[in-house]
């Protein structure tokens, strides 16, 4: 009896071990993940001046919202540019999504369901362009873009952003499509049906998460992307925000409240675009990837 | 409204089968060659629903890969002129190799890639385990976790600038402050220490990816085997070692892999944060290939390099499809 009552005493001290552990655990990841970003709102709401105050002022003493007037003021250079990079970023970011779409959704239920000679050799050679880095083919690109003359328009981004997010983007639908019962498409087929019909009235319905997850992932990646950019594009009218905002500072090295600004507006769309759909995500990498 | 996904749910012991549905095709034994193009051919309207993809694949990358190849083996004047380029042969291989700052910048490159990748893993994995459990505020603590990798690398970048900054960067100042040190230190214009530093924005970034894949990894563990376990009175140490983590192998490895070659590859953080400097000590290959070629305009060099980059990763891409198609050969269960 006393032996027992000993020995599930040990167990529930140990796992009260391991609940603390796991809480200052969590608390360590918070203050790493979140200190950045409270000061970089805290930063970006002081005047230049109280940003470069010694000691620091913790909370700023006359909060003010001077840098986020500043950026989004059409009136003034600063604003006028920052605006156009907003809407550059914005075009090439939903045009990249929407034919990301386009391309991904055919591929991978093509992936998931035909049996056609060399599916998995394509397969693969599409998944294995996730391994290579922009920088690898950043020059021929550059010959390829010059050539076809699309150095300096938004074409030549939308192209290159295509290519990576067509991977995981077919992956994670091939995934979905393979939990879509094929006795679906041949009720439809018996019922009269043709194959696209079938396709494009049963399993895309069905597939909506995953395709919501696709275009989430190919917005993010587009919106981020920085090193395309950074080369293809060099009039000031054309770029987009990443290369837009490193641009303007490293033209004003100092102005890190404007500097914090500006990197609190270029990820609000993106954080909240992820934060409303990120159930999506989630479910389809659990039903498309990980799971089966 | 989607009855399939019920039904999985409930299929017992669920493997890590990333490439599904091969598994139970039999390979037809010994197809003739005309066999092959009698398929092909009547399975044409198949390649349509592939084709645009493929052939956005194949001039951005097939393309660049052959280009890459080419200019490696030439001398290529700065403006890029490619008319006069010259062929050199293996000249800019040996150039890379007989080179210091080689060395330097793949000792940066691999401490760079193992250190980012294995910490970013395991706090990604401890996290996915943290957060397993319901509790009050859970949601909210995920969504927080998930933000620094969906922001751009680039606003991490200057948010982390900030921070690290050598007379009013927070950690410098609270240092000074506790009295660990007699003035801020210089995190990212120092040579010992620059490397370290971009590493944590780095990991900053990249560990939710790791729990965001480790989190539905772990939904696959089955909820009996644990009870069981603890039934049987296993500890939970005992439970999350013998049960927990052989059904998560296989996403584990997916995921090393995919953070390892997105470490690999690289270049924002450094770039916009350090440049590679001071003196290369923050210079991992892609900053190196990037400032040789559009920096320094030395394309037959930078060529080269990426060719080496290419085979390296060739290798690693082999056991990355390895770990993709590993359910294609076991059997469920298995």
């Amino acid at each position: 009896m006393n032996a027992k009552s000993g020995v599930s005493t040990l167990r529930r001290r140990r796992m009260d071990g391991w609940r603390w552990g796991g809480r200052i655990f969590l608390l360590f990841m918070l203050i790493y993940t979140a200190v950045p970003m409270v000061w970089m709102l805290l930063t970006s709401i002081k005047s230049g001046f109280a940003a470069m105050a010694f000691p620091p002022e913790w909370w700023p003493s006359e909060p003010t919202l001077a840098s986020y007037r500043n950026l989004l003021d059409p009136e003034n250079s600063v604003g006028r540019d920052f605006l156009r990079f907003f809407w550059n970023s914005l075009v090439v970011s939903t045009l990249t999504t929407i034919l990301a779409v386009l391309v991904a959704v055919p591929a991978a239920y093509a992936f998931s369901r035909f049996r056609f000679p060399g599916r998995r050799f394509l397969f693969f050679s599409v998944l294995l362009r996730n391994m290579f880095p922009a920088v690898i083919f950043l020059v021929p690109l550059f010959i390829l873009m010059r050539f076809l003359g699309l150095v300096n328009t938004h074409g030549s981004l939308v192209l290159t952003y295509l290519t990576f997010g067509l991977p995981l983007a077919i992956w994670l639908l091939k995934g979905f499509y393979d939990n879509i019962p094929v006795q679906l498409e041949q009720a439809a087929r018996i019922d009269g049906a043709t194959r696209l019909q079938a396709f494009v009235l049963i399993v895309m319905p069905l597939s909506v998460p995953g395709i919501i997850a696709t275009a989430i992932y190919s917005f993010i990646g587009a919106w981020n992307e920085y090193i395309y950019a950074y080369t293809f594009l060099s009039k000031n009218e054309q770029l987009t925000l990443p290369v837009g905002v490193q641009r303007f500072f490293s033209e004003n090295t100092t102005d890190f409240p404007g500097l914090m600004a500006a990197s609190f507006m270029m990820s609000v769309p993106v954080v909240v675009l992820f934060l409303v759909l990120q159930k999506y995500f989630v479910r389809a990498l659990t039903e498309g990837a990980v799971k089966h | 409204m989607l009855p399939s996904y019920i039904a999985h749910q409930d299929r017992g012991l669920p493997t890590m089968t990333i490439v599904t549905g091969e598994a139970s095709q039999v390979r037809q034994p010994r197809t003739t060659r005309l066999d092959l193009l009698r398929q092909t051919w009547s399975s044409r309207a198949d390649y349509l629903y592939v084709l645009p993809a493929i052939v956005v694949m194949l001039v951005v990358i097939a393309y660049p890969i052959y280009y890459t190849v080419e200019l490696s083996l030439f001398k290529t004047p700065p403006g890029l002129q490619l008319k006069d380029k010259s062929f050199i042969g293996l000249n800019n291989y040996t150039t890379i190799l007989m080179s210091n700052v080689f060395w330097r910048v793949t000792l940066n490159t691999v401490i760079w890639t193992l250190a980012s990748t294995i910490i970013a893993f395991v706090l990604g994995f401890a996290l996915a385990l943290a957060l397993h459990r319901e509790f009050f505020g859970r949601g909210m603590l995920r969504a927080i976790f998930i933000i620094p990798w969906v922001i751009s690398a680039v606003a991490a970048s200057y948010i982390w600038k900030w921070i690290y900054h050598s007379d009013f960067g927070i950690i410098g100042v609270v240092l000074v402050q506790l009295g660990l040190v007699d003035r801020p230190p210089n995190f990212i214009d120092s040579v010992s220490t620059v490397l370290a530093s971009l590493i944590v924005v780095n990991i900053w970034r990249e560990f939710p990816f790791a729990m965001i894949m480790m989190m539905a990894g772990l939904q696959t563990v089955p909820e009996q085997l644990l009870r069981a376990a603890q039934v049987d009175g296993a500890s939970a140490w005992q439970r999350f070692w013998h049960v927990t983590f052989p059904h998560l192998r296989g996403v584990s490895t997916v995921t090393v892999l995919l953070l390892a070659v997105a470490n690999f590859n690289s270049f924002i953080i450094p770039w916009i944060m350090t440049g590679g400097g001071p003196s290369n000590a923050s210079h991992i290959w892609i900053t190196h290939i990037y400032e040789l070629a559009f920096g320094r305009q030395r394309w037959g060099v930078a060529s080269a390099y990426s060719v080496l980059l290419f085979v390296i990763l060739m290798t690693l891409g082999y056991f990355y499809v390895r770990a993709l198609s590993q359910g294609d050969q076991r059997e469920p269960g298995a």
